[in-house]
Order: C-alpha cells, then sequence, then structure tokens
C-alpha cells in the first residue's frame, strides 16, 4: 500500500483542528517533501522521523519518493506534535505497520533521533477536538496520558517510543524505552511558599464582617470586587482566600479550565485536572500580552484566561500600565477575549471572577478616619491616583468595599469568624439554586444574566425596581450600574433564600443591600447575618411571668423560651398601666 | 426594720411588681418598702390600683428565689448596700416616662463587678440594625474610654450594645449590660456567649427578677437604668423610632450628656442621632477624646482642637501673597516683572522678596525669583 493516512491536531487558539497527515511511499527520485503550509519547526521534523525510524530498528524508504501531505492544506500548521502522526503514516505507507483504524487514531507527539518521545503541550485540547472529529483512538506522550484521558469516549494510549507505537500496533508487547523528559520549564520553579495558598481560610481574618459578606456575594453571583483601603488592612489576605470560598469546578467548567491551561503550557502533569478554582494574581508591572494573552508565535493564553472559573486578584491596580487597564475592558462584559494577529483571530474563555485592590493613595495610608489618617499625599496627588480607578473599568466593577484597618477593637472573642468552608457550602448552594434558575440558558451565574432577561424574564419585585429607578433618576446609577445593581440584587437574594431556606425575590431590602454594595456604603450587619429584628421579636405582654409560677427562682434558664407560651392566657399584667 | 427585712421586702417587691412601676416605686420611697407591702396587702383601695401586683403577692416566696438566685451567683442589691450605685439616687428627680420611673428597689446582679465602681462610666447605646460603620465606631469609642479607665455600660443587645460591650473587653476595662429580662436569661441567645463571660468577669445586672422575660415594655425600664448609671449616654446609631432615643431623653431628664455619633445622610440608622444633635438635645462627638471631655469635670480631659495642618503661606500678608503669586514656578523673572504681575511697587516688592526668601518660600537665581518647594505647597 503506497499511501496512509492518519491523524494529528492543529492547534489555533483554544481551536483544534483535526489534520489528515497522508504518506506516500512510490517507487521515484530518493526525495521527502512536507506539502500543506507547514512552519520550519514542522518541517524539520522530517529529519527527527527519519534517524527515529532508522534508530528505533525499522526502515526508512530511502530509495524511494517520499511525500508527505497536511491537510487542510491551507491551514497554517506550526509546533512538533506531528511528528509521531508522520512516522506512522510513512511507516504505514510502507507497509511495515497495519494501516488498520489508522483513519481513527490521531498520534501526537515530537520525536527525539533515538526514536524516544517528547512531551506534547496542549494534549487535552487536541483530544477534545480530535474527539469531536470523530477520532476513537489517540496515542499521546505518557506523562500527558491522564490529560488526554479526560476526554470521555477515547481509547488513550500513553507510549514512550516509536517502537512502543508500532509494538502496539502490531498487537505485540511494547518494548522496554526510557522514560518520557518532564515539560521543559516544568518543575524548574517550585519554592516552599507555592503551596501557602492551601492553608488559606477566611477563618484567620479577625473583624472584617462586612468586606467578607461582599466577598461571599462576589463568589456566589460571580461579580467583580475592588477593595480599596490603606496598606495592610487586609484587602491582599481577603483576596487571596476568595478561592477558598469558591466550590469545586464543574465537569465542564473543569474540561475547559483544564484545556486553557494545557494551553498554556503551565498544566502540571502530575496533578491531573483542574479541579479548584485557579487564583491568577499577575503583577503590576505585568504586559498586555501576559494579562489577556497574546506572545510570538503561538497564542498564548494570558491571566485574564488562566484564571476562568476562578480569581482574577490585580492587586495596586491603579498601578497597572494603562493599556492593560484598557484592554480589560471587553473582558469584562463579554467573558471572553478576542486576540487579533496578523493573520488570526483567536477566541480565549475569560470568565473568571475579577477582584482589584487599590490604596487610596500612593503613600498607601490615607484612611477615611480622620483619626487614624496617616496620609502625607497632597489633595492632587491622591485625586491623580484615584482617577486611575474611574472610568470604564470602574463602572463595571459590581461591588466596592471601603476596608478599614482591623483594630484590638475590631476583634470579637465570642464568635469565631467563620471558617471558609462554612462559607463554600453556601456559596455552592446559591451556585446551585442559580444553575437550577438558567438551567437551559448559555450562562451560569448571576453575574451574567444579560439585562433585557432581567427586565423580562427574572425581574426584581415591583418596589425593589422603583429603588432602583429612583437612584438612577437622580443620576447615582448609569444605565450599566442599573443592570449590575440588578444582578447583585438577586445575588444577595439568593444568599439570603439558602440562610434561612426559603425562597426569597430579590426585594426592596436586597436591593438596597445591593446598592449600599456597590456604592462602598457600610452594610446593615443584622440583614447580613440575617438577625434582623431582636426586640421586636419580644412578646408584647408585661408581668404575666411575674411571680405568676411558684418555681420561679429555679427556672432553668432557655432562651428558646418564647415569652408568649410562658405567659399564661389572662394578661393580668395590662392591668397595672 | 433591720436591713435584713428591708432587703426582704424589697426583693417581695421586685418580684410582684412590674420593673419600673412608677407608682410603685414611688410609693416605697414614701412609705418604705415593708410599709408599701403591707398597705398593699390590706389597704382596697391601692389593691385595686396595683391589682396585678397584690394578686402576685398571695404565692410569692421570696425567701425562696433569694436562695436559690444565690445558689447560682445572683445578688440582690439594695440601696443602702455599699455596692449600691450612688448615681441611681437621681432618678427619684427625673419624672416619669411612659408609666416608667423612679429608683429601682433593688438591682439583681449576676458576676464580680461591685457597681459601686460604676461612678465614672459612660452608656453607650444604639441600634440593633446596626451598620458595619456603627459597629467599628462604637468599638473603638467604647475601647478608647475603657482604655481611660472608665467602665462601659450598655444593653447586651445585637448591633451597638454588643459592639461596645466588646470594645470595652478589648481594652480590658470593666463592663456591665443592663438587661430587660433576669440575669439567668440568655437574650438574645446569639450573645450567649458575652452574656457568660460579662457574668463571670464583670456584671450582669437587672431590675427584673431572675426568670423574668425580655417583654417590650420591660426595655423601656431598663433604658433608664442604663441612662442614670453613666455619667453620659453615647448614642451610636439609633434610627426614628428606637429604644436607644429613649435612653437618650433618659439621659437628658437625669442632666447626663448625651452625645450621638453622625452618620451618613443616607442612612436611616443614624436619622434618630441627627435629630437629637439638630434639635440641640445631644452633642456631637467623634473621637474618644470628646467623649472624655464632656464626661469629665469641667475643664478637665479637655479634647485637643482639630486643625488642619499649618501650611507655609499661613500667617503671610495679603501684600506678601500678592508677591508669591506672581512669582513663577519653574523660569525665574526679575523683580520688576514680578512687581508687574502682582501690581505692587518695585521697592515693596524687592523687600517682600528678601522677607519670603528668609522664610524659605522663593528662592533667588542669577536671573531673578522662583518658588521654592515649600513655596509652591
Amino acid at each position: 500500500m503506497p499511501v496512509a493516512t492518519t491523524h494529528c491536531v492543529a492547534l489555533d487558539g483554544a481551536r483544534g483542528h483535526l489534520i489528515d497527515v497522508q504518506a506516500d511511499v512510490s517507487p521515484g527520485q530518493a526525495t521527502v517533501t512536507v506539502v500543506g503550509r507547514a512552519d520550519v519547526a514542522l518541517r524539520e521534523g522530517v529529519d527527527r522521523v527519519r534517524m527515529a525510524i532508522v534508530n528505533s530498528g525499522l526502515r526508512w524508504p530511502a530509495t524511494k519518493r517520499t511525500t508527505i501531505l497536511l491537510s487542510p492544506a491551507d491551514l497554517q500548521k506550526t509546533g512538533t506534535q506531528f511528528d509521531l502522526a508522520m512516522a506512522v503514516s510513512v511507516l504505514a505507507a510502507d507497509g511495515q505497520v497495519e494501516e488498520r483504524e489508522l483513519d481513527r487514531t490521531a498520534f501526537i507527539g515530537e520525536l527525539t533521533l533515538a526514536g524516544g518521545l517528547r512531551p506534547a503541550v496542549g494534549v487535552l485540547p487536541m483530544s477534545l477536538a480530535a474527539q469531536e472529529r470523530g477520532v476513537r483512538r489517540v496515542f499521546v506522550p505518557e506523562p500527558q496520558a491522564d490529560e488526554a484521558a479526560m476526554v470521555s469516549d477515547l481509547d488513550v494510549i500513553g507510549i514512550r517510543s516509536l517502537s512502543q507505537v508500532v509494538a502496539s500496533l502490531l498487537g505485540e508487547p511494547p518494548p522496554e524505552a526510557p522514560p518520557v523528559a518532564e515539560t521543559s520549564g516544568a518543575h524548574l520553579l517550585s519554592w516552599r511558599g507555592d503551596e501557602r495558598r492551601d492553608d488559606l481560610d477566611l477563618a484567620d481574618l479577625r473583624g472584617m464582617e462586612d468586606e467578607k459578606y461582599a466577598a461571599e456575594v462576589a463568589a456566589a453571583g460571580g461579580h467583580a470586587l475592588l477593595l480599596s483601603g490603606a496598606k495592610g488592612c487586609g484587602k491582599t489576605s481577603l483576596a487571596e482566600r476568595m478561592p477558598t470560598l469558591l466550590p469545586d469546578l464543574t465537569r465542564e467548567e473543569s474540561l475547559e479550565l483544564t484545556a486553557l491551561h494545557s494551553l498554556a503550557g503551565v498544566l502540571d502533569p502530575g496533578a491531573g485536572m483542574v479541579l479548584r478554582p485557579p487564583f491568577v494574581a499577575p503583577h503590576h508591572d505585568a504586559s498586555k500580552a501576559s494579562v489577556v494573552g497574546g506572545g510570538t508565535g503561538r497564542v498564548q493564553p494570558g491571566a485574564l484566561s488562566r484564571a476562568h472559573c476562578g480569581v482574577l486578584f490585580l492587586d495596586e491596580f491603579p498601578l497597572f500600565r494603562a493599556d492593560v487597564i484598557e484592554a480589560l475592558r471587553q473582558p469584562l462584559e463579554s467573558r471572553d477575549i478576542t486576540i487579533a494577529r496578523r493573520d488570526e483571530l483567536v477566541t480565549l474563555p475569560a470568565g473568571g471572577m475579577l477582584v482589584l485592590a487599590s490604596n487610596p493613595c500612593p503613600c498607601g495610608a490615607w484612611t477615611a478616619f480622620a483619626g487614624t489618617n496617616r496620609c502625607g499625599c497632597a489633595e492632587r496627588v491622591r485625586r491623580a491616583y484615584q482617577g486611575r480607578l474611574t472610568g470604564p473599568v470602574a463602572d463595571r466593577i459590581d461591588i466596592l468595599r471601603n476596608v478599614q484597618p482591623a483594630s484590638l477593637a475590631s476583634h470579637d472573642p465570642f464568635r469565631p469568624p467563620e471558617p471558609s468552608a462554612v462559607v463554600r457550602d453556601r456559596v455552592a448552594a446559591v451556585r446551585d439554586r442559580q444553575a437550577r434558575r438558567y438551567a437551559d440558558r448559555p450562562w451560569r451565574l448571576n453575574a451574567h444574566v444579560p439585562g433585557p432577561r432581567l427586565e423580562d424574564t427574572w425581574p426584581l419585585t415591583r418596589s425593589a425596581q422603583r429603588l432602583i429607578a429612583d437612584e438612577a433618576r437622580r443620576g447615582r446609577l448609569s444605565a450599566r450600574g442599573v443592570v449590575r445593581v440588578q444582578r447583585l440584587a438577586w445575588t444577595v437574594a439568593d444568599l439570603r433564600s439558602v440562610r434561612d431556606g426559603r425562597d426569597h425575590e430579590p426585594g426592596l431590602a436586597d436591593a438596597e443591600t445591593a446598592l449600599r454594595l456597590r456604592a462602598g456604603l457600610p452594610l446593615d450587619l443584622a440583614v447580613l447575618r440575617g438577625t434582623r429584628g431582636g426586640e421586636r421579636r419580644a412578646a408584647a405582654g408585661s408581668g404575666a411571668d411575674l411571680a405568676a409560677r411558684p418555681d420561679l427562682g429555679a427556672r432553668p434558664q432557655s432562651a428558646a423560651d418564647a415569652p408568649h407560651a410562658a405567659a399564661p392566657p389572662h394578661r393580668d399584667g395590662q392591668g397595672v398601666a | 426594720m433591720s436591713p435584713d427585712d428591708d432587703r426582704l421586702a424589697r426583693a417581695t417587691i421586685s418580684l410582684v411588681a412590674e420593673p419600673g412601676d412608677a407608682r410603685a416605686l414611688g410609693l416605697t420611697r414614701e412609705l418604705g418598702a415593708a410599709r408599701f407591702l403591707e398597705l398593699l396587702r390590706e389597704h382596697p383601695e391601692l389593691r385595686d390600683q396595683l391589682a396585678a401586683a397584690s394578686a402576685r403577692l398571695a404565692g410569692v416566696e421570696t425567701e425562696r428565689v433569694l436562695e436559690s438566685a444565690a445558689r447560682r451567683g445572683i445578688r440582690f442589691v439594695v440601696p443602702g448596700d455599699e455596692e449600691w450605685p450612688a448615681q441611681l439616687a437621681d432618678l427619684d428627680r427625673a419624672g416619669v416616662l411612659h408609666d416608667r420611673g423612679g429608683v429601682p428597689v433593688g438591682l439583681w446582679v449576676r458576676g464580680p463587678l461591685r457597681l459601686d465602681r460604676l461612678g465614672e462610666a459612660v452608656s453607650v447605646v444604639g441600634s440593633r440594625s446596626s451598620t458595619s460603620y456603627g459597629d467599628q465606631v462604637a468599638a473603638e469609642l467604647a475601647a478608647g474610654v475603657g482604655a481611660r479607665g472608665r467602665p462601659v455600660v450598655s444593653g447586651a443587645a445585637e448591633g451597638i450594645d454588643y459592639a461596645a460591650h466588646r470594645g470595652a473587653l478589648s481594652a480590658g476595662a470593666p463592663t456591665v449590660a443592663v438587661l430587660a429580662c433576669g440575669v439567668d436569661r440568655v437574650y438574645p441567645a446569639r450573645n450567649r456567649d458575652l452574656l457568660r463571660h460579662l457574668g463571670e468577669a464583670h456584671a450582669v445586672v437587672s431590675e427584673a427578677p431572675p426568670g423574668a422575660s425580655p417583654f417590650r415594655i420591660r426595655f423601656l425600664a431598663r433604658n433608664r437604668l442604663i441612662a442614670a448609671l453613666g455619667r453620659g449616654t453615647l448614642l451610636v446609631e439609633a434610627a426614628l423610632r428606637s429604644g436607644a432615643l429613649n435612653t437618650g431623653s433618659w439621659a437628658d431628664r437625669l442632666n447626663r450628656v448625651v452625645m450621638g455619633v453622625p452618620g451618613p445622610l443616607t442612612s436611616p440608622v443614624s436619622q434618630g442621632v441627627h435629630q437629637l444633635i439638630r434639635r440641640g438635645s445631644a452633642t456631637l462627638v467623634t473621637s474618644t477624646e470628646e467623649v472624655l471631655e464632656l464626661v469629665g469635670a469641667a475643664g478637665s480631659d479637655l479634647a485637643p482642637e482639630l486643625r488642619a495642618p499649618e501650611q507655609p503661606r499661613d500667617g503671610l500678608s495679603v501684600r506678601a501673597r500678592q508677591v508669591l503669586d506672581a512669582v513663577p514656578v519653574a523660569a525665574p523673572a526679575p523683580t520688576e516683572s514680578i512687581a508687574r504681575v502682582a501690581g505692587l511697587a518695585p521697592a515693596d516688592v524687592r523687600r517682600l522678596l528678601l522677607a519670603l526668601a528668609e522664610d524659605g518660600l522663593v528662592d533667588r537665581a542669577p536671573t531673578g525669583w522662583r518658588l521654592t518647594a515649600r513655596g509652591r505647597g
């Protein structure tokens, strides 16, 4: 059989194209030709393939004319993962392996001259693409087998060398081979502090009840959060703990994110699927390409995409470069980022929640409390600094919190702070509510509900709408702000429903809380704790329990005692007044 | 009549009469506790007027209640005891509000703190539906006055009360909760741990006997005690209709200082406080120092006057300022040009520039004068 066809996958952003790799080995001038828009790295592959075949003890058709076609021929192909597919197609065309089932199989991997395999980047998205295009079996370098195995309905074979592939195709026991090297660069950077985030818990933070509630709402509904406050007041500590409030990723999210991380080459091969929401915190010196994605050669997902389904934290936000801030506008609305290159347009998901932190002034010491203000910045300088927060990005922030420095007096010795796990359970329950509500819609969270749907399908109660409309009429809320407050009110109501186990429509109190969250005003703590009322719950009776029972003094103390239940029916006490 | 008999009689009144019942307390003061009880038993007219109390009188077992209370660490403190807080005597002349008023017949106390140590106390009250701002301010101010050795009195309710106790505790200051229910009751339930701690290390006080329920009317009676125990009452957040305002009016009647912490104009829980300040019934306070100045003896503990930081230009004459405004920032200008811009005589300008240079506000360059960094500020 002079012609054989097998498959590999070319990546174009997060999109994979199934490529037919076809080899023709026929009599003629002894040359090797690769056709089909292959880049330099791919063309060099021919030399790797030839030496790998020879050094694996197989035969290279040296006396024949070999033509390798990568089709569709008009698609620019780049990367080194085609080596294995080329080698197998040549061997099949030369009759050294059976062609049986090759058209339903994809081969991914770069070859060494000795015939061993090197790891490939992006195995998960490649496997996803292959499976979607009808491929049933995929050969990948052994370290990436776990990654590929996340794709359902796909037979994954992890291999170490070309000989093992051939043995497998011939149905023979695989020969010994040295293990595949690690991805270059991985594990080079690993230090003890790297894992410290695993130990973080919300309970580490004292006080900050207001801010913690805001974080819970943000996590539950996927809303963008801005923490503003003097240096050392706990902004970063709170932001770092945001991922601990998020439930584990759903299978769907996990696949999306793992594919992205695979593309970015940051997937730890040993760790398998990404199951926990990521926390990505680029430094304020970061370039636009590193935050939104891009780079030379293959499009690299930026921090924005790596934080998909998790938290993107921009600390010291006003210090970020203007072009980075500007570039955040579009993805904040659309939850994806489109990167235009010379001849390609790549769209990557960017659905993480945004958390920003900002000092109130360049020196970072300004506080709203006159008594503790130690700021030495000129008013003009401070305003300019704050000015960087206003504008297009600020309008897309749902929740603003002015964090006050914690003091001894903010410590509560009687009510230990809630651990992350407790809050996470509530967040998960609120997310379930949203998932049920938006079951057949393309979004999952309140923060992503389109404005028009809030008008026609999920409106707030009439009084809540009136309150928000009133704020808008007074010019305190932009049109975009109105939509964002409505979404926020839904999350506040959902959280309330989860807390007291009853279904609540987003009403006046929820809209009020949402408006306060957005405007940076202090919150009504009784509402947050679900303890509204107090004396109001006390009975209106008077005196009926005094000395009415002979066992008065020995009465066991009980908080649950309903005053009404304890009172005899005749309200004799009322005669006193 | 022996002091023990008097205590017993007072405890009996406490068990049968509604806390703060102005009529019962007034008669006790006029007639003495024992005589009042006697009349309550015998006098038909009085019996009709205080029907509930006299009806209860029949079944009451005061000794048993006192014993059972003592077993649980609850004592009954009466006027004349060493521990009795003398400042409560002012209630005698404070009149009646909502039929509540008068010096209590005694106080039920749980906890080691002696009530006669509350002479310098500050009362802190406010909304149960407090905001995070109110909580923070209440805790900070309570901690502040606590750090200056003053006990903090409050009501152990949710919100501001809770924050006030917490603030005092953070400063290691004594703090007392005055309850509307019996001191053995836990109300509100959320504050169980706070109440337990206060009962073990500080004091929980009530005019109502052990076991009494937190009926609404008892809060009105309780509020007058909070106001009377402190040298002044600090309102942190209070809505237009709130118990904290009731405490404030009692403080006013008792000639105690009433202080109010302002809040955002948009906050409904600050409206009551703002109204008191507007009416002149409360003094606006913004810091611990200002609270201490008001509750301290006249002339002592004066709070420092708040001033904006001094600017280099402060204290310059009008003409000197005119000259300073005319001096350029970057490129130096000669005296004549500055005089033209300032609209003053060159000779005056030269003299003023020399003086300004001495103050370090302007700088002489070879080509003229310009502002220094200090002069630009």
